[in-house]
């Protein structure tokens, strides 16, 4: 999925990858020292490992993804001390039911956290998982994290996502969940740096950012559940890789280039064998003409046809032309 | 999950197909069992609603005798036989704030104002719907379940075809006639004082009822869905000056086919519109200054495109009823999952005293009236009156009262409100 980076590597952008963190990050103070963490739609497990780091790990990691590869690189990357992976499809009843079995046998006493990014709108039919989160958290005392893309702001069409998410639907989806919810805009940042030039090392830099939560989000989130405080806010800056996101670009656009290139040479294909066949037919009707047999192909054919069809016995299908014969 | 939906009928209307549109979408895609119980006689055959055939349409007394997970009122007269139904859960699926669909002194009025009473967990299309009933019942569940729009029937442009000067505008208008909330006569009358070469396409489901002499180029209805889409798409504006509606949907099928909108600033409308972005925002009262707006983009082309591209993008992102359905569903299985609420004292209390004020007033307005008619009937009780009046009926009373009785005649026929 390289044009559409629904799935985040150590390859994706830097601006994904932060946006990304910044998420875990908010769930990070309620993860450290939990008795049970899940993530639901973990991915590649890249975001997470990032931004939860060295912090304290939870006594128990569930990680849940529909595929098999990336919950396997997910336990690699996070390299958490008792990780369980469950490949469930939380669009079914079904796969929503062995994640619920998962979480409550490993419940245990403490904080029990799920965060849930950029997964909903994969979802074919969320309704199974809303049920479960809001269970999990009314009766099972789980924080949950979650968050969906302001897709409709840009009329985006995401192949990979299914419906329209924004903040009609994220409204939708909030009143569905028990009161007492935090909701949080997630907001896009621009910025740029100087630095010295030459052999000098990295340097870090503390940036004031005003942040106007009116702005339209990229992404919106909500927290519910009893540690729902303790959820972290905050912004990440990150340096923008210019060679990697000209190769991207310079891709995608070659690529489609190439594509269209492609497009042209099929349809220029089409048109001669269109070309072919109506020679074909032409030949066929001369043939047909001097034979004094209807046309193929035309609406006198198919009546000739049909009648042939009706005048003989109603079950018996017409047999082939024997080609033997014919050529 | 069994579900009943309560209609009054199953007649061609916005609300309606909402209603039948959520039940197949929980029949079809959440297998869930959705039962329309219809709460009184249907004088007219059914609209040929998409799917209704696949659902089970019941009789109140068939319902009656069932069992159901959650029933759902869909108009504030079906909230009256909710309770009449055995049924785990009640909700009420609120469309507009019926009450505003009659005049200040209907009694309709306050009954509808009424049923927002009721204990029932309440479903609705429009944020203005939910954030009205919080605020006046806080500690109600108010769920949000967007309309869906039927992507088959009004499936998105992919990009609006540029309409130059040399094309009239069309400008299309759509509502029931005699309702007098929808301004159907205002639009077309709106549309006639354009200055601008233009259109004018009226589709009324009730041609009947039309009052004579509207400027229009064109009047059909009823008309089906993809009848509909085709008079979209060769719109480029739909125009819309409702006073009541909860979230009117013909402006928003219309993005789908690439046209723009001009509406009032009518509830509902900023689920989708937004002046100057997709469409135009005019005012009520202002047939001219409408024609203006109207104007305007017939002579700039390059603005009604750039608002038909946007229409567009808008109705690109608006969900399905697929995704619509799903929210139904989960709202359903919450309501299930959910205590039942409990009745609002505060709300209930309010709604007494508005009614208890309501009749205040009229028994004040009659006292009043009643004093100032107390010399008429001090006179009627008159014996010498009363005799007089008989006098009049002789022969010779006639006769002599009759050139004033012709001369009055008129005056006396306005006051009984009698007709020519």
């Amino acid at each position: 999925m390289p044009d559409w980076q629904e799935r985040v590597t150590r390859e994706s952008e830097p601006a994904i990858r932060v946006e990304h963190e910044l998420r875990y990050a908010m769930a990070a103070p309620i993860i450290a020292g939990a008795t049970l963490w899940c993530d639901l739609g973990c991915g590649s497990g890249v975001a997470a490992a990032d931004a939860l780091g060295r912090g304290q790990h939870p006594a128990r990691t569930v990680l849940v993804d529909v595929a098999e590869d990336a919950l396997a690189q997910a336990a690699r990357e996070l390299r958490h001390e008792a990780v369980t992976t469950v490949a469930a499809d939380l669009s079914s009843a079904e796969g929503v039911q062995r994640v619920r079995a998962e979480l409550l046998e490993h419940a245990g006493d403490g904080v029990r956290c799920i965060t849930c990014f950029e997964t909903i709108e994969h979802l074919a039919d969320f309704v199974p998982l809303v049920g479960l989160l809001t269970e999990l958290a009314e009766q099972h005392g789980f924080t949950i994290i979650a968050s969906v893309p302001n897709d409709a702001f840009w009329s985006l069409e995401n192949p990979h996502h299914q419906g329209s998410w924004g903040e009609g639907a994220f409204e939708e989806l909030r009143r569905l969940l028990p009161s007492g919810h935090v909701t949080f805009a997630q907001l896009p940042l621009q910025g740029s740096a100087v630095a010295p030039t030459g052999d000098v090392p990295a340097e870090a830099h503390s940036v004031d950012v005003n942040v106007d939560a009116a702005g339209v989000p990229s992404h919106l989130l909500i927290a519910f559940g009893p540690e729902t405080a303790r959820v972290a806010v905050g912004a990440g800056v990150v340096q923008v890789d210019l060679a990697e996101r000209r190769r991207w670009e310079r891709e995608r656009e070659s690529h489609l280039q190439y594509m269209e290139c492609e497009l042209a040479k099929e349809r220029a294909e089409i048109r001669k064998m269109s070309a072919e066949f109506a020679d074909w037919r032409k030949y066929i009707h001369e043939l047909e003409e001097k034979l004094g047999l209807p046309l193929s192909g035309t609406d006198a054919a198919e009546q000739a046809a049909s009648a042939q069809n009706g005048a003989g016995t109603d079950d018996v299908t017409q047999p082939l032309p024997d080609q033997s014969q014919s050529t | 999950m069994k579900v009943a939906f309560l209609l009054n009928d199953i007649q061609l209307s916005g609300g309606v197909g909402v209603v039948v549109e959520h039940a197949r979408q929980l029949q079809h895609h959440h297998g869930h069992e959705s039962v329309l119980v219809l709460v009184r006689e249907q004088e007219d055959p059914s609209w040929s609603y998409r799917g209704l055939t696949d659902l089970r349409v019941e009789t109140m007394p068939s319902a009656r005798r069932e069992s159901f997970d959650v029933a759902v009122a869909t108009w504030w007269e079906t909230a009256f036989s909710l309770f009449e139904l055995d049924a785990a859960r009640y909700a009420y699926f609120v469309q507009s704030l019926e009450d505003r669909f009659y005049m200040a002194e209907a009694p309709e009025r306050v009954g509808a104002s009424m049923t927002l009473d009721l204990p029932v967990d309440f479903i609705t299309e429009a944020r203005w719907i939910a954030e009205t009933i919080e605020a006046t019942r806080p500690e109600a569940r108010v769920f949000y379940v967007r309309n869906g729009i039927d992507k088959a029937a009004f499936p998105v442009l992919d990009a609006p075809e540029v309409r130059m000067r040399e094309r009239p505008l069309h400008v299309l208008v759509e509502g029931y006639a005699d309702v007098w909330f929808k301004g159907v006569p205002e639009a077309a009358w709106a549309a006639g004082a354009m200055k601008e070469p233009h259109h004018t396409t009226l589709v009324v489901p009730n041609r009947d009822e039309l009052p004579d002499g509207l400027p229009a180029d064109e009047v059909v209805g009823p008309v089906p869905r993809d009848e509909m889409a085709a008079l979209y798409e060769r719109s480029d504006v739909v125009l819309k000056m409702s006073s009541v509606e909860g979230m009117s949907g013909p402006p928003l099928e219309g993005f789908h086919r690439g046209a723009t909108c001009v509406v009032t600033p009518v509830t509902g409308f900023d689920e989708y519109v937004e002046h100057g972005w997709n469409g135009l925002v005019t005012e009520w009262d202002d047939p001219h200054g409408t024609a203006r707006q109207l104007d305007l983009l017939a002579a700039d082309r390059r603005l009604l495109h750039f608002l038909r591209v946007n229409a567009v993008e808008t109705a690109r992102a608006w969900p399905s009823w697929d995704q619509s359905g799903q929210f139904m569903a989960a709202a359903l299985e919450r309501i299930r999952s959910l205590p039942p609420p409990q009745p609002s004292g505060r709300r209930l209390a309010a709604d007494i005293r508005a009614v208890m004020e309501a009749n205040r007033r009229m028994v004040v307005q009659r006292n009043e009236l009643a004093a100032e008619l107390e010399p008429v009937w001090r006179l009627k009780t008159n014996p010498h009156f009363v005799r007089l009046r008989r006098w009049r009926h002789t022969r010779l009373g006639r006769w002599l009262t009759w050139p004033v009785r012709r001369i009055l005649r008129g005056s006396l026929r306005e006051i009984r409100g009698d007709s020519e």
